[in-house]
């Protein structure tokens, strides 16, 4: 190698050497949002709604930017299942987004890195006013700082039905674990298929055992698998897992792992199914993606899935998006302020009004949701912190264990083997030290 | 006279300046190669050598890509020698996304190949309408392999009303059958979730992998027809008429003339098809994700999934791992291919 073609490579070496350096480098710390109206400059936006949720979304920004004329805001949509990965090359080649929706995993993984901004003093601030519940605050904070804002709720274990199918087939809307089963029990036997599962994109398999872990095991147990305090083969979470090998058998459709999620709440929407269990969302996703002229309330309503054992206290199954900010922006203030204004009752009511939307934030009124399924889900977003509530558990565990938690639970749908599913997942979540 | 000639025979005696000039010439001649593969040779290093060696380096070390490895950070550092290789070859997934990406590797070059061969060698023979033929073929190339995965999903969907094949399988009163041939076990229907198993003993292999195969084989036939249709063009029709002379008939004239001529192109066409289909990603990505379970997965997800999905157990380490190992394989698999290429004389 010449002198030159060596300096070459020299040359080459040093300035990759350089821009890796450089993503390790840069940012501030701490701060505060500008007044209201007094933000500036262009940020970057990472969202993964899509559809009729795009529009809303954009609403949402709409009305910021008119509260803040000087600041413009460009919004990127990236898939769902591919947000983690896409946030995790921007933030580590060093040109994040300066804010970006997440789940808890991916926010104690950022967090651990120190790449997101610090907003404890926002969330003292919401707690304080009553906006916010400290469970809330705990679901967006790693190690006690809090990082994220909460800015769209959801409920789940919501079983999605036509009230005009249940009647033409002459069933009462199920009360009991057992009036649940036996009006599956007689739409099969009616040939009518008792379920709509979306089981081909993975996540609408959760909607299943987090509801069947909290009613079986219950919220305790629930939280402490979450957090990693006991392992899968506590007997509460075995069992768990038996119910639903038992619901799987008898009541899942043999296309489970063949069909998508929207094609599975449309074949609902057109009552090939009896029920979907699935999340408030539901709501809005009807009438956009599989019939307009579905009214909710009318056409399609929902029941809060029964308790499995009546002396389990009560349990809300939520999940929702939040959204980080992160430590490296350019523009802190502008940042800081679509934050705010992301968790503010102000922000929430906006997309509220349009449907299939729960807001976190308590100030939110009832009276703005649009229809009776979407004030009837409202109510049951746990507002104190005396409500057991567990948080989707593969979005809150994230990484490695949610992607094989993924694809054991497909492989439990197809051979419903307990064993075979906990000796899994105990190879694969060794955080209880199993 | 005699003088004339001696001046007439004599080389004329260069004047300095132009002796000067071809010097230079002659030093440019030498050094123009050089200054022509310049600005390629910098791009090779800059982004393929330089990468892949960091790559390479990479690999012995334990790291997550919230912080990658840098060759100027040892104190960030945590060397871990063999063990991202170890652990990626006592790993089950690992096995399973071998298995997958072998049935790829047997099955994908052979479609290819052998669909590009009957089609060329039929589009040799048509007297007319041979363009029509080779467009129809190639047209797909032209569609991205994530754009073929969406339309693809929409033929396999599940149900008749939108799966245009469960829409002809519910026509023919076969949706839903199932059959069991020996070791193999077929379901009409869920080609992307459970289309059959063949049992090998050792082994399971899921067909919803070849449900994936076909619509990567639909998209990348074209490469086949174009390569082997241009190979063709080689054959002597001298050579065929002698053949048809001696009493040949149209399958001898393929089997004894046209497919001979075709060895190099075929070799291009097989290595080129392993290498696809060792580094299969999109399809599977936008169709399956891997999925269900693991069955499509595939070493190239694999090693996606390692770096990218796994942030909270730094897996990088392994995800480079698995690239070195993918790697080797390749450059063993196209080994007579590079040699050819290496050793071929130019002119």
């Amino acid at each position: 190698m010449s002198q030159r073609q060596r300096r070459l490579v020299t040359g080459i070496i040093l300035a990759a050497s350089v821009a890796l350096i450089a993503t390790a480098c840069g940012g501030d710390d701490g701060g505060e949002a500008p007044p209201p109206g007094e933000a500036s400059g262009e940020i970057r936006v990472v969202s993964n709604w899509t559809g009729s949720e795009g529009e809303a979304f954009q609403a949402v920004i709409d009305a910021f930017e008119d509260a803040n004329p000087e600041v413009t805001v460009k919004i990127e949509q990236v898939p769902f299942d591919q947000t983690q990965s896409l946030l995790t090359q921007q933030f580590a080649a060093g040109s994040p987004p300066d804010v970006s929706v997440a789940l808890p995993g991916i926010i104690r993984n950022f967090a651990e890195q120190d790449l997101l901004l610090d907003l404890s003093q926002e969330w003292d601030d919401w707690v304080q006013d009553g906006e916010y519940t400290d469970v809330l605050r705990q679901i967006a904070s790693a190690d006690g700082t809090a990082y994220a804002v909460y800015f769209k709720g959801n409920v789940n274990a919501l079983v999605w039905y036509s009230p005009k199918q249940l009647d033409q087939l002459g069933i009462e809307v199920p009360a009991t674990w057992d009036e649940f089963t036996a009006a599956m029990d007689k739409a099969k036997a009616e040939g009518v298929a008792p379920l709509a599962v979306g089981g081909k994109d993975g996540w609408p398999l959760t909607q299943w055992t987090d509801p069947i872990i909290l009613r079986v095991a219950g919220a305790e147990a629930f939280n402490q698998l979450a957090r990693g305090e006991i392992g899968w083969d506590d007997p509460r979470i075995v069992e768990s897992f038996e119910v639903f090998a038992g619901l799987v058998e008898e009541y899942f459709p043999k296309q489970t792992l063949a069909t998508g999620f929207i094609d599975a709440t449309c074949a609902r929407a057109k009552d090939r199914a009896l029920f979907q269990n699935q999340g408030a969302f539901i709501n809005l996703i009807v009438p956009a993606e599989c019939d307009e002229a579905l009214k909710p309330g009318e056409d399609f309503t929902f029941f809060l899935m029964p308790k499995f054992d009546d002396a389990m206290p009560d349990a809300q199954f939520v999940s929702g998006d939040l959204f980080i900010g992160a430590r490296d922006t350019e523009n802190e203030g502008a940042t800081r302020a679509l934050l705010t204004y992301l968790a503010s009752a102000e922000a929430q009511e906006v997309w509220a009004k349009r449907g299939g939307y729960v807001a976190p934030n308590a100030k939110v009124s009832p009276e703005v949701y649009p229809d009776a399924n979407d004030r009837k889900a409202a109510e049951l977003w746990p507002k104190s912190a005396d409500v057991p509530a567990g948080y989707d558990l593969d979005d809150w565990m994230g990484g490695e264990i949610q992607v094989k938690y993924k694809q054991a639970l497909a492989q439990f749908v197809r051979d419903t083997d307990v064993e075979k599913f906990i000796a899994t997942m105990t190879r694969v979540d060794t955080r209880a030290g199993g | 006279m005699a003088p004339q000639h001696a001046t007439a025979t004599r080389a004329p005696r260069e004047k300095p300046s132009a002796r000067r000039s071809s010097r230079r010439s002659r030093r440019l001649e030498r050094y123009a190669p050089y200054l022509f593969i310049t600005p390629l040779l910098v791009i090779f290093v800059g982004f393929y050598l330089y990468p892949a060696l960091v790559t390479v380096l990479s690999s012995f070390f334990r790291w997550g890509l919230l912080r990658p490895w840098s060759p100027a950070e040892p104190e960030r550092w945590n060397f871990v020698g063999l063990d991202n290789y170890g652990q990626t070859l006592t790993d089950a997934s690992f096995w399973n996304a071998t298995l997958n990406t072998a049935i790829w590797l047997v099955v994908f070059p052979l479609l290819v190949a052998g669909l590009s061969l009957l089609v060329s060698i039929l589009i040799w023979y048509l007297a007319r309408g041979g363009a029509v033929f080779r467009t129809m073929f190639i047209l797909p190339m032209t569609i991205s392999l994530a754009a073929t995965g969406v339309i693809w999903s929409l033929i396999y969907n599940p149900d008749p009303q939108v799966g245009l094949l469960n829409a002809v399988l519910d026509k023919l009163g076969i949706l839903g059958a199932d059959w069991n041939v020996g070791p193999l076990e077929v379901h009409t229907g869920a080609w992307l979730s459970d289309p059959g198993v063949l049992h090998l003993g050792f082994a399971d292999l899921r067909l919803t992998n070849l449900a994936l195969v076909i619509p990567a084989f639909w998209a990348f036939t074209g490469f086949g027809v174009i390569t082997l249709t241009a190979g063709l063009t080689s054959v002597s029709y001298e050579l065929v008429e002698a053949a048809k002379v001696d009493g040949a008939n149209t399958w001898q004239v393929a089997r004894y003339v046209l497919i001979p001529a075709l060895r190099a192109p075929l070799v291009v066409v097989g290595v080129v098809s392993v290498i696809f289909a060792l580094r299969t990603f999109d399809i599977v990505f936008v169709m399956t994700g891997g999925g269900p379970a693991e069955d499509t997965m595939v070493l190239a997800l694999l090693l996606w999934q390692q770096a990218f999905a796994f942030l909270d157990t730094p897996q990088a380490g392994l995800a480079t791992a698995i690239a070195v190992l993918l790697s080797v394989v390749m450059i063993v698999a196209a080994y007579r291919y590079l040699r050819q290429l290496l050793t071929e004389k130019p002119g």
